[in-house]
């Protein structure tokens, strides 16, 4: 018979609270690296999806990501349709020393802030109408089906053991394609010259990294769903993979531009964050360590590759969410070990190098089912509300064209 | 109740989908109060 652990569920509910942290926090950060005409639109994105899938996380995406199996491990059932049977008791399935509400609070924030991560690939010139019926339909048609696969005890690729302690796979991956695919399939913004905008206020973003940081400490230690060992070490691990990160992206950038740069201290802590996430209670700190520098070096490297291209990825999720949700994953088949976390599974340096095939296989599928149904999800949207907006707008701004604000007075 | 939920959510919905655009805005405005795109671009940049 499961029973309430007060240290637990105090754990859980402030980490909820740290995660829901995160979106506000994810507004700022994307919000400074766009130009001034656009920072209120960019905002939206992220502060509107914490309304919108707060509601539909409760009317029916908790019940598809962690209701009882429908079958062969794809999606759940509706059996939990509007919360009906999720009480203050704890779960049969999950997190058993909590109560169930508290488990469903923390899952929903994460469901809310996946699809603002999306948000930023596209900005600068999607239409507002557009983007809250894409992040109704890729919740409910990518999110879900991706969550109950990896955490739902009966998902097909938890079955195979494949490891994700806090949304290597589910959020950063998933969101970080699907970022990808709204790239190509929306273009490059107008009169783009360089590949790449500056950003109109570098504090802003650094704030925003900031606080994505310390509510990442709900989302990886809070994921262990209670208040242990296990949180402890991904508490540790979180914060040595982000530090180290930034450290040496700013290094690299240091040699490679010339000036240590403080927007790369930003953007390479959040990429030691996304490295870490799917490892962070499975992994010791001195693999932290490892993982961060290399997230640093892979993710640079991407987004200066990004940077050669024509796409854009207004401000690189996928070179950071994509490719470092990847790079993390990987990694968990190759630091874990039960050592740390008993619950978990052995990886390569633990004398399993299976392990590292089932990560690559879980990279693989929910890579590309993310760029498959986004893509059907993007070009139904369009057919009902054109996607981007008019010329004129774009010219004007999104604040004041869609929104009839303006950030700054003049 | 989860029934009045639904229906409620898809109320929302449907008005999301039926609200003014920008375009729609502009058109409704008389010509004397609309603002012209180079207004707007400056107003905006």
């Amino acid at each position: 018979m499961a029973t309430i652990n007060a240290g637990d569920t105090a754990w859980v509910l402030i980490s909820s609270a740290l995660v829901m942290l995160m979106t506000p926090g994810l507004a700022l950060f994307y919000g400074g690296l766009v130009r001034r005409k656009n920072v209120l639109s960019t905002i939206m994105h992220s502060f509107f999806i914490l309304g919108l899938v707060s509601v539909t996380w409760v009317l029916w995406g908790y019940s598809l990501a962690f209701g009882p199996d429908a079958g062969g491990g794809l999606i759940g059932r509706l059996d939990w349709l509007g919360l009906e049977g999720v009480t203050g008791a704890p779960s049969d399935t999950y997190a058993p020393t909590v109560p169930h509400l508290a488990f469903m609070a923390f899952q929903m924030m994460f469901a809310i802030i996946t699809p603002a991560l999306i948000s930023g690939s596209f900005a600068e010139r999607k239409r507002f109408k557009a983007f809250v019926l894409f992040a109704v339909a890729w919740s409910t048609l990518v999110y879900a089906p991706i969550a109950h696969w990896v955490w739902s005890p009966h998902g097909w690729l938890a079955g195979l053991g494949v490891l994700d302690f806090a949304g290597g796979t589910v959020v950063h991956l998933s969101s970080g394609v699907a970022a990808l695919v709204a790239a190509l399939f929306i273009g490059r913004r107008t009169g783009l010259i360089e590949a790449a905008t500056e950003p109109h206020d570098v504090p802003m973003t650094v704030l925003g990294a900031g606080l994505l940081w310390f509510g990442w400490f709900g989302f990886n230690a809070g994921s262990a769903l209670g208040a242990n060992g296990v949180a402890a070490t991904a508490f540790v691990t979180t914060n040595t993979a982000a530090a180290m990160a930034a450290i040496t992206w700013v290094t690299i950038s240091w040699l490679h531009r010339g000036t240590p740069s403080v927007l790369g201290a930003a953007i390479g802590a959040v990429a030691g964050l996304v490295a870490i996430t799917p490892a962070a209670g499975f992994v010791t700190p001195a693999a932290s360590i490892l993982i961060g520098a290399g997230v640093a070096i892979v993710c640079y490297g991407a987004s200066q590759l990004r940077l050669r291209s024509h796409i854009d990825d207004a401000l690189d999720v996928f070179a950071v969410h994509g490719v470092g949700g990847a790079f993390g994953a990987l990694a968990t088949g190759v630091f874990a070990t039960v050592a740390v976390n008993a619950a978990g599974r052995d990886g390569l340096l633990g004398g399993a190098p299976f392990q590292v095939i089932l990560q690559l296989v879980a990279i693989g599928v929910v890579a590309l089912y993310s760029a498959t149904v986004t893509a059907g999800i993007l070009f139904v949207v369009n057919l009902i509300v054109p996607i981007r907006v008019p010329h004129a707008e774009e010219e004007a701004g999104l604040d004041l064209a869609q929104h009839g604000e303006i950030a700054y007075q003049p | 109740m989860v029934i009045a939920a639904l229906v409620t959510f898809a109320g929302l919905l449907a008005a999301w989908i039926v609200a003014p655009s920008a375009e729609r805005r502009a058109a409704a405005r008389t010509p004397s109060a609309a603002p012209a795109p180079a207004e707007l671009v400056a107003e905006g940049a």
